[in-house]
């Protein structure tokens, strides 16, 4: 993709959903656009699929519009929302999509790879969160695609069915596939794709391995209420990975590299109290790569 | 691909049964209660009799109900993503409504056979064999206009409920329209611009074709019951593409 931006006209005027992204991905690679919600990820991946055309700026997948790369089977997707019936059964979605795709004859190993045989016969509307996202990657594996592109293909499932479900996908979709999936979740970026593009507000603030972007946030957060300025003040030079965030009166937020020592430290040491430790969020991610980078 | 489309479909709507109760039973209900039961639907009418009059009408009737409810789903498939879904396969979005109208097609059609096997069999006549066929095929014709009109409501306010509405308009159309009962007088001048008014008339047209000018129940000119067909037929196809516009934009 190069120089893509897509606006959309609302109400009072145009919001730009993505402000100029330019990627290049190689085949055979599997990368995570993440991001918080907002970011522009599904309109990244609806571009990506023809389904809206960039305001401005072009795309190609194999060498072709994604039009034509989606009319040839080369490319599939698994949507985020909706696009099931529910008053079809599980059977007759995957056949009457395997016929749209002039490729009746995967249906029946579609089906027992992805483990839907025994739900055939039930109705969509009657399955859960799971079953129906298993049944829309079963859709998407249909004209065994080159490129697979999942717009956050586990919201709405608890964990075990999320991690079930990647384990299907590791099975079933890495052969030499090249998978490109928006998600909000870091852990499932980090255990399953070896690049990572991080989105915010419509631009790429980092784009690399997976590996180096955990280091960028590592650490922990941790807070802690104090009896008087001078314990905070004097705990704050615990060691050198230490560093006041934020403020609240007495009610003190640091980062730090040793969370377990330093906590230890500020109850015996310090008179601290309320002791809260947390990893930061994506967003705490977003934040520091968004100001690192302006 | 269309004929897996259009099997799954046909099995859909069976299974589900409740657009098929208003499209395939409520209209030769209908024409048993009214057609059978008064005293005078024997006596004769332009070329057959009143039986045969009330046939054609409540057939109609079905045939169009049929088109809306079917057709509707387009709408409110594409709404729930389904579009989207079909957006991603080699069938266009052409085929895909392509698929939906041979199976509005296709339950109209049974609807209106079964109000006329019914009516063969309940005393509906008419002095020329011909009529029932051409009665038959103006109403299969004309039903499909009705598709669009579905396909419309459908895609402004996105929902099953609407189409309950729309078919439920039908209803008052169809009074409106002096497709379930004679209108007179000023009822029957305003009548002429609704919009099933030209369609159930140009079906009874082969009926009614010799009666001469002046009397009760005498047909209008061609060029009216056309020009009422025609004109509707238009608005609806319109109003369907800027519908399904303004819902793709809002996407």
């Amino acid at each position: 993709m190069k120089a893509v931006k897509k606006s959309f006209a609302v109400r009072n005027g145009t919001v730009e959903a993505v402000k100029g992204i330019n990627l290049q991905i190689s085949r055979g690679e599997i990368v995570a656009l993440l991001g918080p919600n907002g970011a522009g990820k599904t309109t990244t991946v609806d571009m990506l699929l023809g389904l809206t055309q960039p305001t401005h700026g072009s795309i190609q997948i194999l060498g072709q519009t994604p039009h034509q790369a989606i009319s040839a089977g080369q490319v599939s997707a698994v949507l985020q929302t909706g696009g099931l019936l529910r008053d079809m059964t599980v059977g007759e979605t995957i056949k009457v999509i395997g016929a749209a795709h002039g490729r009746p004859e995967r249906v029946a190993t579609v089906m027992q790879r992805t483990d839907l045989e025994k739900i055939a016969k039930r109705k969509v509307g009657k399955c859960s969160g799971g079953e129906q996202q298993r049944i829309k990657f079963a859709l998407a594996l249909l004209p065994d695609p080159d490129v697979l592109i999942l717009d956050e293909p586990t919201a709405g499932m608890d964990v075990m069915a999320r991690r079930a479900f990647w384990r299907t996908m590791r099975g079933e979709a890495t052969e030499g596939r090249t998978v490109i999936f928006a998600t909000h979740y870091l852990e499932e970026a980090q255990a399953f794709a070896q690049r990572t593009v991080l989105l915010s507000q419509g631009q790429i603030v980092a784009d690399g391995a997976t590996e180096e972007l955990r280091h960028l946030i590592s650490g922990r957060t941790v807070s802690a209420t104090f009896a008087s300025t001078d314990d905070a003040e004097q705990s704050s030079r615990f060691d050198q990975s230490v560093a006041v965030t934020d403020v609240q009166g007495l009610r003190y937020e640091f980062n730090c590299a040793d969370s377990d020592s330093f906590a230890l430290a500020l109850l015996q040491q310090y008179g601290a109290r309320d002791i809260e430790i947390s990893s930061p969020s994506l967003e705490d991610a977003f934040i520091k790569l968004t100001k690192d980078a302006s | 691909m269309m004929t897996t489309y259009i099997q799954v479909e046909f099995a859909r709507h069976f299974r589900d049964g409740y657009n098929l109760v208003f499209a395939l039973l409520l209209p030769v209900a209908m024409y048993v209660l009214f057609g059978n039961i008064p005293s005078y639907t024997d006596t004769e009418i332009g070329a057959g009799n009143v039986k045969f009059y009330l046939m054609i009408s409540m057939a109609a009737y079905g045939a169009a109900v049929s088109t809306v409810s079917i057709a509707g789903t387009v709408a409110t498939e594409t709404m729930q993503g389904w579009g989207r879904q079909i957006a991603l396969t080699k069938m266009s979005s052409a085929s895909f409504v392509g698929s939906k109208m041979i199976v509005a097609a296709t339950v109209a059609a049974v609807s209106a056979a079964i109000v006329f096997g019914v009516g063969a069999l309940t005393g509906a006549t008419v002095s020329q064999g011909w009529i029932w066929g051409v009665s038959y095929l103006v109403i299969l014709a004309g039903a499909m206009i009705y598709a669009c009109y579905g396909i419309g409501v459908g895609m402004i306010f996105k929902s099953e409920s609407a189409l309950g509405l729309a078919s439920g308009l039908m209803v008052f159309f169809a009074f409106f329209g002096n497709v379930f009962m004679p209108l007179d007088g000023a009822m029957l001048d305003a009548a002429r611009f609704t919009p099933m008014y030209g369609y159930v008339a140009l079906a009874r047209y082969p009926l009614l074709k010799d009666m001469p000018e002046g009397t009760d129940m005498a047909p209008d000119p061609m060029w009216m019951m056309a020009t009422n067909l025609v004109l509707w037929a238009i608005i609806f196809a319109g109003f369907a593409v800027i519908a399904t516009r303004k819902a793709k934009a809002r996407q």
